[in-house]
């Protein structure tokens, strides 16, 4: 279970996220949606540890093995298995374990490429590689998705749901698509400048949503 | 042009002392660089990796030592390695070892002040990055200095290059001793006052050919290091 309780981060003056109260039940999978700007990533980040925030705390149990993926994940000037095998021990690094992640996401073909020199959606399948290279119990993905084309949003789907049921593992990510919130998660958060105003399984969410700016944002949702 | 061609011939020519000047400037080039780097390059790493407080001043610091004159380096050594200095039961003045320390305390900061630009550009999206996969923040730094790998050597050449044509602080701590400290920089300057300009050009002329080495493999560097 994660708690964070009246969590605030505030730059220049200006309130960025604020959560009063919030659970994540980890047996569940969340999607946070909202606008650009809302808060998605800075919340993500605090969860991840890779922020403080300026008050409140976040209290987390049986989260030990937790990996966190960020926007624009940061691609190394040497080969992509190595980009991967960095998430492993220096001990535990296998090849196979490498080859196996790249598979799972359609970058097995590019073993050998520099992870500099990758295109953008490569970029993000790499990282999302070295995600899953290793049984872990949560991870955090801020829009895992966001550079990959339709067919390899839907491999990269397959291999999230693959490896969350293979390793129990709890997924917090981030999207800009309601579909995929539906096919991915069981209960949706939606940011609205900095705050959570509505939480609830994904269907309830975003097909009957309670709060006007869902209804005015979800309008604009189109084939 | 005369002195042109004199200082040819004792470049091709079996000169001791020239030989001598080119070791000794080496040597001491060399290991002022080697000591600097292995100081400089953790500590920028370790500067630039990283946000905590006080690192404005830590900075400033650091900037301010980048730019002090190599006199005044040169000057606090001497002070320290004098005989009435707190070093000075060493007696290390007017040796090798005592240019060697000037020459790191004038280039530790500049390698370190560079390194700490050069890591910072990439340092918050590989901290974020290896962070979210639970490296520790050790082999973090380890990646950030790996992954700039091609610039910090040029600024190891900087180092060099700076050390090679340092001539205030090895004159003062050094005293170019013939076949003991005189290195080519402070050679140059003496033979020049005395006249002896085909000496003095002859060595003007490997500084350049050094220097113009340096300069190149820096320019090979960063534009493979761009690619
Ligand atoms: N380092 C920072 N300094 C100042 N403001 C920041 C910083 N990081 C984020 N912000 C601000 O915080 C707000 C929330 O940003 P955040 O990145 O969490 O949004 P997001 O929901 O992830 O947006 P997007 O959909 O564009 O990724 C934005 O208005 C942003 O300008
Ligand atoms: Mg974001």
């Amino acid at each position: 279970m994660i708690v964070l309780k009246d969590v605030k981060k505030v730059y220049d003056e200006r309130i960025v996220l604020n959560i009063p109260h919030l659970v994540f039940d980890l047996t569940k999978r969340y999607a946070l949606i909202g606008v650009n700007g809302s808060g998605k990533t800075t919340l993500l980040r605090i969860l991840a540890g890779i922020l403080k925030p300026d008050l409140g705390e976040v209290t987390s149990t049986s989260t030990n093995n937790m990996g966190y993926m960020p926007q624009s994940p940061y691609a190394f000037r040497f080969s992509v298995e190595k980009n991967v095998a960095i998430a492993l021990d220096k001990e535990q690094v296998s090849k196979d374990q490498v080859l196996e992640a790249l598979k799972a996401v359609g970058m097995d073909h590019l073993q050998h490429a520099y992870g500099n020199q990758l295109s953008g959606g490569e970029t993000q399948r790499m990282a999302l590689a070295r995600m899953i290279v290793k049984p872990r119990n949560l991870l955090l993905l801020d829009e895992p998705t966001a550079s990959a084309d339709i067919r390899g949003t839907s491999q990269i789907e397959k291999a999230l749901l693959k490896y969350a049921d293979d390793n129990n593992c709890t997924l917090i990510l981030s999207t800009h698509s309601p579909a995929q919130a539906l096919r991915l998660v069981d209960e949706v958060l939606f940011l609205d400048e900095g705050r959570v105003i509505e939480q609830g399984p994904a269907e309830d969410v975003l097909h009957h949503p309670k709060h006007p700016v869902i209804q005015e944002f979800l309008d604009h949702w189109k084939i | 042009m005369d002195g042109l061609i004199k200082a040819i011939n004792l470049l091709f020519g079996e000169n001791p002392e020239l030989r001598q000047i080119i070791a000794v400037t080496l040597r001491m080039s060399l290991i002022s660089t080697s000591i600097s780097s292995l100081v400089g390059i953790p500590l920028g790493a370790l500067i630039g990796s990283r946000e905590f407080k006080g690192k404005h001043w830590v900075q400033r610091f650091t900037n301010t030592l980048m730019g002090v004159p190599p006199v005044v380096a040169g000057l606090a050594v001497f002070l320290m390695l004098s005989r009435s200095g707190p070093l000075g039961s060493l007696k290390l003045l007017y040796s090798v070892t005592a240019m060697v320390i000037a020459q790191v305390v004038l280039i530790t900061p500049i390698m370190t002040g560079l390194t700490a630009t050069i890591i910072s550009i990439p340092a918050p999206r590989i901290r974020e990055t290896a962070q979210g996969v639970g490296i520790s923040t050790w082999r973090q730094m380890g990646l950030m200095i790996y992954e700039c790998r091609s610039q910090l050597v040029s600024t190891v050449l900087v180092g060099f290059g700076r050390a090679i044509a340092e001539v205030g602080a090895v004159q003062i701590v050094g005293g170019n001793v013939q076949y003991k400290t005189r290195v080519m920089t402070t050679a140059i300057m003496m033979q020049t006052n005395m006249g002896k300009f085909h000496f003095a050009i002859s060595l003007g002329i490997v500084l350049l050919v050094i220097s113009f080495g340096i300069n190149a493999l820096v320019n090979y560097l960063e534009s493979r290091g761009n690619a």
